[in-house]
């Protein structure tokens, strides 16, 4: 089998996987290799589906030994299988990097013969990369539940990045779809993995040139809309993750069907586009927002409102606290505006110090008028007169057509479309009416 | 004059016009000399222009000045800079020297002269609220955002003799903000980034620093012959970028949104 064929094979296999980011770590090169590492990660292209591509994305192999009813590598699909040698992958990265195609390698695999076995294979290429390649880019990998720890360790001192994929957000679910997976499988090499990371950072404080341990962090991601879970389900189990297991990112990825079983649902919309995209909104104000699951979401409001983003929903069920006077208001408050985002907010508590701020100069700021009008004052002043109004506001922040990441050839917009006639009624329920 | 200015005469009659306009040549030195003759003039800076390069449109009733850059008015104008305002100030006036809009020596003339009436210079930046320090705000925004692109989709082509070429056709003067970061990254690469809309030349050589080389004009552009791996691993990438794509997600408008057409004249995989 050719290199192009293998590339196609384990290309097309590892595509599902979410994550490409290449953030989190910064590195010099020490001149004696290829590669260093920026701290904010670097896409490299994009491809048609509109997704960053920043790291080689490819599976070691794509034979299993598992049978995860969601996944096209299944041992019982029928599919053309390939391996790559650990040259092979070294010689891709390598290459592709001082083309500038690529920040590093992200390297998954299925499960030959078992977890252990299969990491031994991921560690001899990633070593042969480090140091006879001395290649000194980004490297993500996967830890494989279920092999020994010891492999972990020593791979973890290689790698920037590791990630443990949940694959689905419930135990329940996971007993459903995946049946050789099991919860605490996954979460066990997860704390592992955090423990190192814990401990490398003591060690570095003591001796500066100890190796580091999964500098960028941990990741992992879940499948969305395969299994029933609400959103408030799966946003308390992102926040624990993030909390309890230091996370650097947890990925959402809106299910793809690409096996027919009767366990799987059927979405004849594509996947969904949108709950994925809410998903990553109220990540967001989790991570850099200072909110929390439950001021978002609820038992008895355990979906994210289709019409508008988890901000404006939560502002607009807490029109108490606004509107917020822009030269007083501390920075974490001014945060939690609709239409300002992080940088704004920056930049506006920086700005006030040289003098008032009109909504002339948020403006210029980057703040995006027509959406925090409804909530902010200059010097006591609303930017026109406004009712403090649930439904006015509602009204108008809807009719301003959110910018959305797929509308014109998204499968979503369909979706959406579907509640047209119904819009009255969802847009009700949208604002508790 | 002893500023060092030309002073020109516009309809004959030498007279105590209102305004005065500097003419500077477009780089970091010919404004930095503008704006240390603005402050020579002694007058008051409302009344004073800096513009940058010949096509100036000469208005009725204000003087022009020619300034011919000069290397100590740069370094103290620079050192000031630096002194006063901090590194980051400096950095995004640097960035802003790159733009290539014609208002760029007046907005950081401006920033300056706002900046010496603060009370914490250093914070000269996050002073939004004034037009020219957001102007060069703006610009210096827009260069960076440039070499960020250029950072993510230069695409270097192997030649025959090995070494890594990457022609690239930016709207800013950036190959200076660019080649650090692909000199730190690549050391041992023998490596050249060519801007042709300026015909300037970043040459790296194996374990050795960059240096720029400006080319001259008519020079003749050999074609380039790609080495033998060259066509493999960019057929290679070129099937891997469309392998990875899932289509049930297809979204080119997203695609354009992130990768916007103009790069894509130089990467390989939209060859």
């Amino acid at each position: 089998m050719t290199v192009m064929q293998k590339l196609e094979i384990l290309t097309d296999a590892a595509k599902y996987d979410v994550s490409c980011s290449s953030s989190g770590v910064e590195r010099k090169g020490d001149g004696t290799g290829i590669g260093n590492a920026a701290a904010g990660g670097i896409c490299h292209s994009f491809s048609s589906d509109g997704r960053c591509i920043s790291l080689l994305k490819i599976l070691f192999t794509n034979e299993c030994i598992y049978d995860c009813k969601y996944c096209i590598n299944r041992k019982s699909n029928d599919v053309s299988r390939a391996s790559f040698t650990p040259d092979e992958i070294c010689e891709l990265t390598v290459q592709f990097y001082r083309r500038n195609y690529i920040e590093g390698l992200f390297l998954s695999s299925g499960i030959l013969y078992s977890p252990t076995y299969t990491m031994e294979l991921i560690y001899e290429a990633i070593y042969k990369l480090r140091t006879l390649y001395r290649f000194q880019g980004y490297i993500h990998v996967k830890a494989i539940p279920g092999a020994d720890p010891e492999i972990i360790r020593r791979l973890g001192l290689l790698a920037d990045r590791m990630s443990v994929n949940l694959e689905l957000p419930t135990a329940e679910g996971l007993q459903r779809l995946a049946p050789n997976k099991h919860r605490k499988n996954i979460l066990a090499p997860m704390r592992m993995i955090q423990q190192g990371i814990t401990q490398n950072k003591n060690e570095l404080m003591v001796y500066r040139h100890a190796s580091s341990f999964v500098p960028a962090g941990q990741s992992t991601q879940m499948i969305v809309g395969a299994t029933p879970e609400s959103d408030y389900q799966i946003m308390m189990v992102a926040e624990n993750l993030y909390k309890r297991f230091d996370l650097k990112r947890v990925y959402y990825s809106a299910f793809v069907s690409v096996n027919e079983d009767k366990d799987l649902p059927a979405l004849p919309g594509g996947p969904p586009l949108l709950r994925e995209h809410r998903l990553y909104q109220a990540d967001w104000l989790l991570r850099f927002y200072g909110f929390e699951a439950k001021e978002l979401l609820s038992e008895d409001k355990p979906n994210f409102n289709i019409l508008l983003d988890p901000k404006a929903d939560w502002a607009l069920r807490h029109l108490e606290q606004f509107p917020v006077e822009i030269n007083r208001a501390d920075y974490q408050t001014i945060l939690r505006v609709p239409g300002i985002g992080v940088k704004s907010a920056q930049r506006i508590v920086r700005a006030r110090k040289n003098g008032s701020l009109s909504f002339e100069d948020l403006k210029k700021i980057g703040v995006t008028l027509k959406r925090a009008l409804y909530f902010i004052t200059c010097n006591g002043r609303m930017m026109y007169p406004t009712k403090l109004e649930e439904d006015y506001i509602t009204r108008n922040l809807i009719s301003n057509k959110e910018k959305l990441p797929f509308d014109r050839d998204g499968m979503t917009y369909r979706q959406l479309s579907l509640f047209d006639d119904s819009q009255e009624l969802t847009w009700k329920q949208a604002v508790g009416g | 004059m002893e500023t060092g200015c030309g002073r020109m005469k516009k309809g004959g009659a030498i007279m105590e016009l209102s305004e005065s306009y500097l003419v500077c040549e477009d780089s970091l030195e010919g404004i930095f000399t503008g704006i240390y003759d603005a402050y020579l003039l002694k007058k008051p800076h409302e009344q004073v222009h800096i513009c940058v390069g010949e096509d100036e449109n000469y208005r009725l009733f204000a003087e022009y000045l020619r300034c011919v850059p000069d290397e100590t008015k740069v370094a103290k104008v620079a050192g000031t800079i630096v002194r006063e305002f901090g590194q980051e100030a400096y950095l995004s006036i640097c960035r802003a020297l790159a733009s290539g809009e014609p208002d760029k020596g007046e907005a950081i003339y401006k920033t300056v002269v706002a900046g010496f009436k603060m009370k914490n210079r250093k914070a000269v930046m996050g002073n939004l609220a004034d037009p020219y320090i957001h102007r060069v705000f703006e610009l210096a925004r827009f260069t960076a955002n440039e070499a960020h692109f250029h950072v993510e989709f230069l695409r270097f082509y192997e030649l025959e003799n090995g070494i890594l070429f990457a022609p690239i056709g930016p709207k800013n003067n950036l190959i200076t903000f660019i080649v650090p970061h692909f000199a730190d990254r690549l050391p041992l690469e023998n490596f050249v980034i060519y801007d042709e809309i300026r015909n300037i030349y970043a040459m790296h050589p194996s374990g050795k620093d960059w240096y720029l080389v400006y080319g001259e004009e008519g020079m003749e552009h050999p074609d380039h012959v790609f080495s033998e791996e060259e066509k493999k691993y960019s057929e290679l990438f070129t099937h891997f970028f469309h392998t990875i794509a899932i289509k049930e997600r297809g979204n080119l408008g997203l695609q354009r949104n992130m990768l916007p057409l103009r790069y894509r004249k130089y990467m390989t995989e939209f060859q």
